[in-house]
């Protein structure tokens, strides 16, 4: 009898998928398409508006970089299973430290800059900590670190400085080597020569007549695309992917086969509180300035490019690159609209409308890989 | 009165009882399994099959009686000793993640490593090799090894947890209710699946209620009833109306089966 | 797939159509309006307003734009956006003068004229290169009702604060307390933006300190819930009362004797002005020699009739 069944692999009612079909058939697809679409519909409309001369890409590439630095640790910290709700308040905290360190205490910015790092860094890990020991939804843990984290980023700065802004932090910020790391540009001469033979405009007058419009690389990109390039690896590539994967995909089965269920969690509570401190220390650099307000609803907005992405809420799929082209499509359609000339009291019904379009056909996409019913 | 007397047994359980508060699950159990033969673990629910095995595998420590593992006296302090020692168990809950692939839900836990400019990197072409290998071996062909588990019927689900834990250097390979929830066709691949790794000199224990499934691949039969083990009977010694009675407790089963009109 | 990308197309085109056409037709200049505040903040509806009617008149191209959260650093990308579409001028608030001094000062240098409108002070303006500032200096305003509250004989006073994270909201507070010659101590409270809140906080801050002798509000989202509050507990028309800005309930708090006065900065002016004079300075070359303050201009219970017609609309 055993003999006479061996041969169960060939079942007729699996569709055989074409090589084309199957190198389509990929979490990213959704986002792929999305961006396609979204590049499509701005040249068309936009196009003649200054969104692709080098000002405006430098403009829609900036806030798309800040979306993908958050949506990454968003993106793996989804996968593994859980949310994060505290990052938009993590930026506003971890800048506010940074400034406070910095311009009330007089501190160096290098060394402002590595403890903020490391104290948020060990507020993520409480955070996962809280999640793992007491088996609560993520949800609600970081829900509640969401309102700490804010309340103290408006008591501390009225406590020692009676303001809700501090400033100043730009000129502490000079010839600091660390404050270059995040707040500096790079190839500046290539753009400088860009300008020079007119590539790309210069500006007309004041002081910086002559400079081209666009300096040079911000680093807040450069960041983006670290990060975006050592998740995917890490994601993809390595042991420690794999246990994210199965982290998210089902704790219990993960337990069973041997992964380090709580650590991997736990340490990508930290990533996520990594990339917000990323996100704020740039801004800070930047801007130069540090306010209570920032960062408001920053938490959705990742969560919102991840899902774009094609990462499922409830964790165990999902892609790094999904998630980047998710920030990307966010980014250009909020600064396209502008440029398109769109009423901006719009913005949250395309939002919307590209929200909904993109969970619907990542479904699809999702159910034609892992056969979800 | 077993075939391979030549061999000693790969795991000998003597008198094992267990308690649980007043409860008595284990009432003095032996049972000794060799390497290569199927043996299966039959009863009904609350038998007390669920609790035997869970000491077996280190869930559980015994009360009262031996455990001797390769003729060596065992005392397992978690399910993790005895996984090391080459107890795999394969549970209804497969430790399977359907939205994985198959080669990563493979290595599982045991992910392979290529070091990469002295970086470790999960060596997926490894693992997709072997992936590949140990299924066709137990006669599934996937469309690739990225093919994700969840696009596996049952039967091949439990296949690929089966070749897994072979894989992983499994010696004793205990199947809990492995048929209990698939079709006839999912089942008679299931139990092809057993068959070969029998034959690759592993002990397999296979818990079922199914007399049917039990006489298909079973090399001896072991009956639970009430937490005592009323003997272990040779293939080709027990009919299945015999199993089926020592499994219910007897004379009620036949009266109730003449109102039914036949085997149940 | 190809079905979804198709409507996800046509719902975009839809949207999208009509602004493009009025872009398309629309003659002469283009000037952008860049504010700080958030999509919840009706206040600024007038000042939308105010720049539709200023470039109907002037026939000029008007867009109005804000970071929809209220973040500041969101807001710079915008003058940012703003500066590479190449508008012949924007109009914006400097609620952070750190974070959008680079911005702004890069947009005058690739060739756009800023006017600072709102929030921001005259020197600040000069500093980032714009040409002039229209608005009611926060602090002076804050200090001015201060004096004529201390000239009513106010001692002492709550500040409801709505939006503590705002330097410009906190500076009329100070202003106020510095009027008065007291100290701001634990006089602001921080009462949220929802209407509920900001009513229960007020009347738990005045049963704590009932010989608060004053209150003032800081616009329409903490004014409106502070005149419920003033009902509920008995105190409205007893207590003084004053607010900065204006909305259909202050007008009517004012008409009913429960609030004072409401300092009106006269955002229509920080609206129509801008768009005017821009459009004049590239026609004609012509530029006002000084800033221009639109407020702050004290509006009591004597002559409401306009106020109360267009408030919310144009006052």
């Amino acid at each position: 009898m055993s003999e006479s069944t061996a041969n169960p692999g060939v079942d007729e009612r699996i569709k055989q998928q074409s090589r084309l079909q199957k190198a389509l058939v990929r979490p990213e697809l959704g986002g792929i398409c999305g961006t396609i679409v979204v590049f499509a519909l701005f040249l068309l409309f936009a196009g003649d508006s200054g969104m692709f001369n080098a000002q405006g890409v430098l403009n829609w590439s900036v806030v798309s970089a800040q979306f993908m630095i958050i949506a990454v640790g968003a993106c793996l910290l989804m996968i593994a299973g859980e949310f994060d709700l505290s990052v938009g308040s993590m930026i506003g905290f971890s800048g506010m430290m940074i400034a406070i360190f910095t311009v009330s205490f007089g501190w160096p910015v290098w060394m402002a800059i590595i403890v903020t790092f490391i104290g948020c860094i060990a507020i993520g890990a409480i955070n996962g900590f809280i999640v793992i020991r007491t088996g609560l939804p993520s949800f609600i843990v970081t829900l509640a670190s969401l309102f700490i984290l804010r309340g103290f980023t408006i008591y501390l700065p009225q406590l020692l400085e009676r303001k809700t802004i501090i400033g100043g932090v730009r000129d502490a910020a000079q010839g600091d080597w660390l404050a270059v790391i995040f707040g500096g540009k790079i190839l500046k001469g290539f753009f400088q020569w860009m300008g020079d033979v007119g590539i790309i405009g210069t500006f007309e007058r004041g002081t910086q007549a002559g400079k081209p419009v666009v300096e040079g690389i911000p680093m807040l990109i450069v960041w983006a695309i670290v990060l975006v390039i050592i998740g995917h690896i890490l994601l993809t590539r390595t042991r420690f992917g794999n246990w994210i994967f199965a982290s998210g995909g089902d704790a219990e089965s993960a337990r069973n086969s041997g992964v380090p269920v709580n650590r991997v969690k736990i340490l990508m509570f930290m990533t996520t509180a990594f990339c917000a401190c990323v996100f704020a220390t740039c801004q800070v650099m930047e801007f130069g300035s540090a306010g209570a307000d920032r960062g408001l609803l920053k938490e959705f907005e990742a969560i919102i490019a991840v899902v774009i992405g094609g990462a499922l809420l409830t964790g165990g799929y999902g892609s790094v690159i999904g998630a980047a082209l998710g920030a990307l499509i966010f980014g250009v359609v909020q600064q396209g609209l502008f440029f398109a000339g769109v009423e901006s009291s719009l913005f949250r019904v395309f939002l919307g409308l590209i929200l909904l379009f993109a969970v619907i056909l990542n479904t699809y996409i999702r159910r034609m890989i892992t056969g979800e019913r | 009165m077993n075939t391979r007397s030549s061999h000693e047994p790969i795991i000998a359980m003597k008198n094992i009882e267990k308690h649980f508060g007043s409860v008595i699950a284990l009432a003095g159990v032996s049972v000794d399994v060799f390497p290569g033969e199927c043996h299966c673990l039959l009863g009904d629910n609350g038998a007390g099959k669920s609790t035997f095995i869970k000491t077996m595998s280190g869930v559980h420590k015994p009360t009262k009686g031996e455990i001797f593992f390769e003729n060596r006296p065992m005392s397992f302090s978690d399910p993790r000793d005895a996984i090391a020692a080459g107890i795999a168990t394969v549970h209804q809950h497969l430790a399977m993640i359907p939205l994985m692939s198959v080669s990563r839900n493979f290595f599982m836990g045991n992910e392979p490593v290529k070091k990469i400019l002295g970086m470790p990197f999960f060596d997926h072409e490894h693992a997709n090799a072997v992936t590949m290998e140990e299924m066709r071996k137990m006669g599934i062909n996937l469309r690739g090894p990225d093919q994700a588990v969840g696009t596996l019927s049952g039967g091949e689900r439990q296949t690929v947890a089966i070749a897994r834990a072979v894989h992983f250097g499994a010696k004793v390979l205990i199947l809990d209710e492995p048929t209990s929830a698939l079709g006839v066709r999912q089942t008679a691949n299931v139990l092809a699946t057993i068959d070969k790794v029998r034959k690759q000199d592993i002990a397999v224990v296979f818990i079922t209620h199914n007399v049917r499934h039990a006489l298909a691949v079973g090399d001896r039969f072991t009956v639970l009833n009430r937490g005592k083990t009323l003997g272990t009977a040779q293939r080709g010694q027990i009919t299945p109306e015999e199993l089926q009675d020592m499994m219910a407790g007897g004379q009620e089963m036949v009266a109730l089966e003449g109102s039914l009109g036949g085997t149940v | 797939m190809n079905k979804l990308a198709k409507l996800l197309a046509a719902a975009l085109a839809l949207v999208a159509m009509p602004h493009m056409v009025t872009t398309a037709a629309a003659e002469g200049e283009k000037y952008v309006l860049v504010s700080h505040a958030p999509d919840s903040d009706t206040w600024w509806n007038v000042i939308k307003n105010g720049i539709a009617l200023a470039g109907e008149q002037m026939g000029v191209e008007v867009e109005y734009r804000n970071p929809p959260t209220g973040d500041i650093a969101d807001m710079a990308r915008i003058i940012e956006q703003a500066a590479a579409s190449g508008p012949h001028g924007i109009i914006t608030t400097l609620a952070d003068f750190d974070v959008l001094k680079g911005p702004i000062q890069n947009a005058v240098a690739s060739g756009v004229d800023v006017i600072i409108m709102n929030t921001g002070t005259a020197e600040q303006a000069r500093e980032v290169g714009a040409l002039m500032y229209v608005g009611q200096p926060e602090y002076d305003a804050g200090y001015a009702a201060g004096l004529r509250a201390k000239g009513d004989g106010i001692g002492s006073f709550l500040c409801v604060n709505h939006t503590i994270q705002q330097p410009s909201l906190v500076q009329r507070c100070q202003g106020f307390a510095d009027g008065l010659g007291v100290e701001l101590g634990d006089s602001m409270l921080d009462s949220g933006t929802d209407p509920g809140e900001v009513k229960n906080k007020v009347l738990a801050y005045l049963s704590a300190n009932p010989s608060t002798e004053a209150i003032l509000a800081l616009g329409p989202v903490s004014a409106d819930p502070t005149i419920a509050a003033l009902k509920e507990n008995g105190m409205a028309g007893d207590i003084y009362f004053g607010t900065f800005d204006l909305g259909d309930e202050i007008v009517k708090g004012i008409k009913e004797g429960i609030v004072k006065w409401g300092i009106d900065q006269q955002p229509f002016l920080q609206a129509y002005m801008p768009v005017v004079i821009l459009s004049n300075y590239h026609r004609y070359g012509v530029l006002p020699g000084n800033n221009m303050n639109s407020g702050p201009g004290f509006v009591t219970n004597d002559g409401l009739t306009l106020v109360e017609e267009y408030a919310g609309e144009y006052r």
